[in-house]
């Protein structure tokens, strides 16, 4: 049977098709995230169905997770992102025992039992310093992509230290280390250790490795080293980490489904 | 015969308020319709809850409501007020042992911005008083001793000072420089005795330094002349000891109140009540016998409920043991919309519930009470409180809210959330809910909903 998750972030939208007899993602997706949430959803949902040859009726349940959830109508129930995330992770990675999930507007630290099931989770609810928006205001100020940000951070030497916690204040200490002379690459890699280091102090001390690294954050190249050098242990990236809430989603569907409890 | 127990929104309390009123509802002399507090003094927060359907929760709304017109009536009759800040119901309790003294807690300002939605302007007044956000929502309390529009000036204002709330502390200064006069008395932090030291007992399975008793009891005793002064009687051992029956009596309802609700299988009585009804073992919502009829109300509709087998909330909900007063009383709807009910709570004034010994001296037994406030003491005593009453009332749970720019305690969530995981391995959450909350609802939500999913997955 087919379940599909929809993952409404708060700077994209991801979905994903899965096939529970084989085990296998079906088709999967991403679209940027905008004021007509449902409508950005249904289109990348039906694309998504194109993508695979299916049509609607072969959707045997749909779950929307994300910051955006409540906003998906058609999906047959909602879920959290705890709970998809962990689910997602734990289909990808079944040892991982700690996730952390750096997304566009907040980030997670989650804490699995064996079996998959979420021990305990912490959020962080006070500033954009720990999250994906600081990577995206240093992109725009200096005026390059994602991907090319994350090459650049692999060429740092020293990075630079960044020491403001307020993202809005930050910018302006990164102005100032930029017209010092400080390396393009040692500035970008300061963001991502500050980043790593707002993460470090949401977890505290409850990580139990294997931590396993998801969500958008997280293709950034430098990014789980950062988080391994602050939290002094490995730290592995998901496979396609920016779907792993949407693939969470599709799987609780198919409980969900059944017993109309949301999977729980 | 009275309708199934339901929570009721602004709206529908008036039609259930005029079938009261047609079914021959008898009421105090602060009653009346909940709509009158929206119209008359802006309570405009009150629209956005919701409310239990009960007479007993009506007749604990409008005590709540109406305490400062009741001050102000009060004053009106010759009572001596008195302001006491920062103790969480100790000085209060001598206060009511003399006659004609009245005690409120001024503090409890810090819900005006939220129930009158920021239309008092009491926090941007406190700003301009050089009291930013930064602080703790109390600072609404500066601004409302200056306007006049809210309590009465009090003939006395006593407040605690050492270990308690650093904000709390500099608001009463910034207050004291403004030109109100404050009697100051000190509260040493509590430490656990020393091999040589003379230990104490105090409520709550705590233990004292013998020495720190005798420092809180001789700083009571100062207090208590300055009371006597006021109310122009001695306030002697037979006068306290007749205040400390009357304050357990208080205790022991709502210690009855609380077992009643929280053991129940499902929530005869919502948590927002609950919140309510318990902030009263602090001051008693300046009237001593009132409190006592209210809370003899509610209990008596919390034990008919659960002898009727009626509830609020499903049995199905997620057992919650909160920690902290909200500044947005919303966020206690919330939790129940979203499916969880509250089995268990430490508001800040734990201290507060426990009976004061009545075997020992007036004073010493007051010492004891004070000294075992959970603000006064190390967050490990808190948390190993909150742990037995997880333990007891089987919380599936916990929920830290944070009050923004409170700084009792920077780590407090940090470290009850380690020792709850340690000790009984139960989620806990840290929840920041500033006064008014609404734009941060659905963040709220999501938290809320995710720790009652983890919580539900942990049954199977």
């Amino acid at each position: 049977m087919i379940y599909a998750g929809i993952d409404a972030g708060s700077r994209s939208i991801k979905a994903v098709l899965f096939d529970t007899s084989r085990l296998q993602i079906l088709a999967s997706g991403l679209a940027d995230q905008g004021v007509e949430q449902e409508r950005l959803a249904t289109e990348l949902f039906e694309k998504l169905l194109r993508d695979a040859g299916l049509e609607r009726s072969q959707i045997s349940g749909v779950v929307a997770t994300g910051y955006g959830r409540n906003a998906i109508r058609f999906a047959d129930t909602t879920i959290t992102e705890i709970t998809c995330h962990a689910r997602g992770v734990h289909q990808l990675a079944p040892d991982a025992r700690t996730i952390i999930e750096i997304g566009g507007q907040d980030s997670k630290v989650i804490v699995l039992e064996a079996g998959g099931r979420v021990r305990d989770f912490a959020m962080n609810d006070r500033c954009a310093a720990g999250t994906g928006r600081f990577l995206e205001m240093v992109a725009t100020r200096l005026d390059m992509n994602w991907e090319k940000l994350s090459a650049l951070a692999q060429q740092s030497t020293k990075p630079a230290i960044i020491s403001n916690m307020c993202v809005v204040f930050a910018e302006t200490e990164i102005i100032g280390l930029l017209a010092s002379g400080q390396p393009l690459p040692d500035v970008v890699a300061g963001v991502q250790n500050s980043i790593a280091t707002r993460v470090a102090a949401l977890a505290g001390r409850f990580i139990s490795p294997p931590v396993c690294f998801t969500g958008g954050v997280a293709l950034q190249s430098g990014m789980a080293r950062a988080l391994e050098e602050v939290l002094a242990c490995p730290v592995r990236v998901a496979p396609q980490p920016q779907f792993t809430g949407a693939l969470g989603a599709a799987l609780s569907a198919k409980p969900a489904n059944k017993n109309g409890d949301g999977g729980l | 015969m009275n309708p199934a127990p339901r929570k009721l929104n602004l709206d529908e309390w008036d039609e259930r308020y005029e079938q009261l009123c047609r079914d021959g509802l008898r009421e105090p002399g602060y009653g009346g319709s909940l709509r009158r507090h929206v119209v008359h003094e802006k309570d405009f927060r009150l629209e956005q809850l919701q409310f239990d359907n009960s007479a007993a929760a009506l007749r604990l709304w409008n005590f709540l409501l109406t305490e400062n017109a009741r001050l102000h009536q009060a004053r009106a009759r010759g009572d001596k007020i008195v302001g006491t800040m920062k103790d969480l119901g100790t000085v209060p309790v001598m206060a009511y042992s003399l006659p004609g003294v009245r005690a409120f807690y001024p503090d409890g300002a810090w819900w005006t911005p939220c129930l009158m939605e920021c239309s008092d302007k009491l926090l941007q007044q406190a700003e301009a008083m050089g009291i930013d956000a930064s602080f703790c929502p109390v600072r609404a309390m500066l601004p409302a001793f200056e306007n006049g529009e809210h309590f009465p000036k009090p003939d006395l204002l006593i407040c605690s000072t050492g270990a308690v709330c650093d904000d709390f502390s500099a608001i009463a200064q910034r207050l004291e420089h403004r030109g109100h006069s404050i009697l100051w008395w000190e509260m040493p932090r509590r430490r656990a005795p020393a091999a040589n030291e003379i230990s104490c007992a105090l409520p709550g399975n705590l233990t004292a330094p013998k020495i720190q008793v005798d420092c809180v009891r001789t700083e009571l005793q100062r207090v208590g002349q300055a009371l006597g002064e006021l109310a122009g009687k001695t306030l002697d051992d037979d006068c306290l000891a007749a205040g400390i029956r009357a304050a357990n009596q208080v205790r022991q309802l709502l210690n009855s109140l609380r077992q009643t609700v929280y053991s129940a299988p499902a929530a005869p009585l919502p948590a927002l009540e609950m919140l309510v009804a318990e902030m009263l073992a602090i001051h008693f919502c300046s009237d001593h016998e009132e409190t006592i009829a209210v809370l003899d109300g509610l209990l008596a509709e919390a034990q008919a409920r659960v002898e009727q087998n009626q509830f609020v909330i499903s049995a199905d909900a997620v057992r919650i043991f909160w920690v902290n007063p909200v500044a947005d009383l919303r966020a206690m709807n919330l939790l129940e919309e979203l499916g969880g009910r509250i089995c268990g709570s430490d508001y800040m004034f734990t201290h507060a519930l426990d009976l004061i010994p009545e075997n020992l001296p007036p004073l010493e037994a007051l010492a004891r009470i004070a000294l075992a406030d959970p603000m006064v003491g190390p967050t490990a005593d808190r948390a190993a409180r909150i742990v037995r009453d997880c333990l007891a009332n089987r919380a599936e749970a916990v929920v830290v809210s944070r009050i923004p720019g409170a700084s009792h305690c920077a780590r407090e969530g940090e470290i009850i959330r380690e020792i709850v995981r340690q000790q009984i391995g139960i989620p806990v959450i840290e929840l920041e809910i500033p006064p008014v909350c609404d734009a941060m609802l659905p963040t709220l939500g999501s938290r809320l909903q995710a720790l009652l999913e983890t919580a539900r997955a942990r049954r199977l």
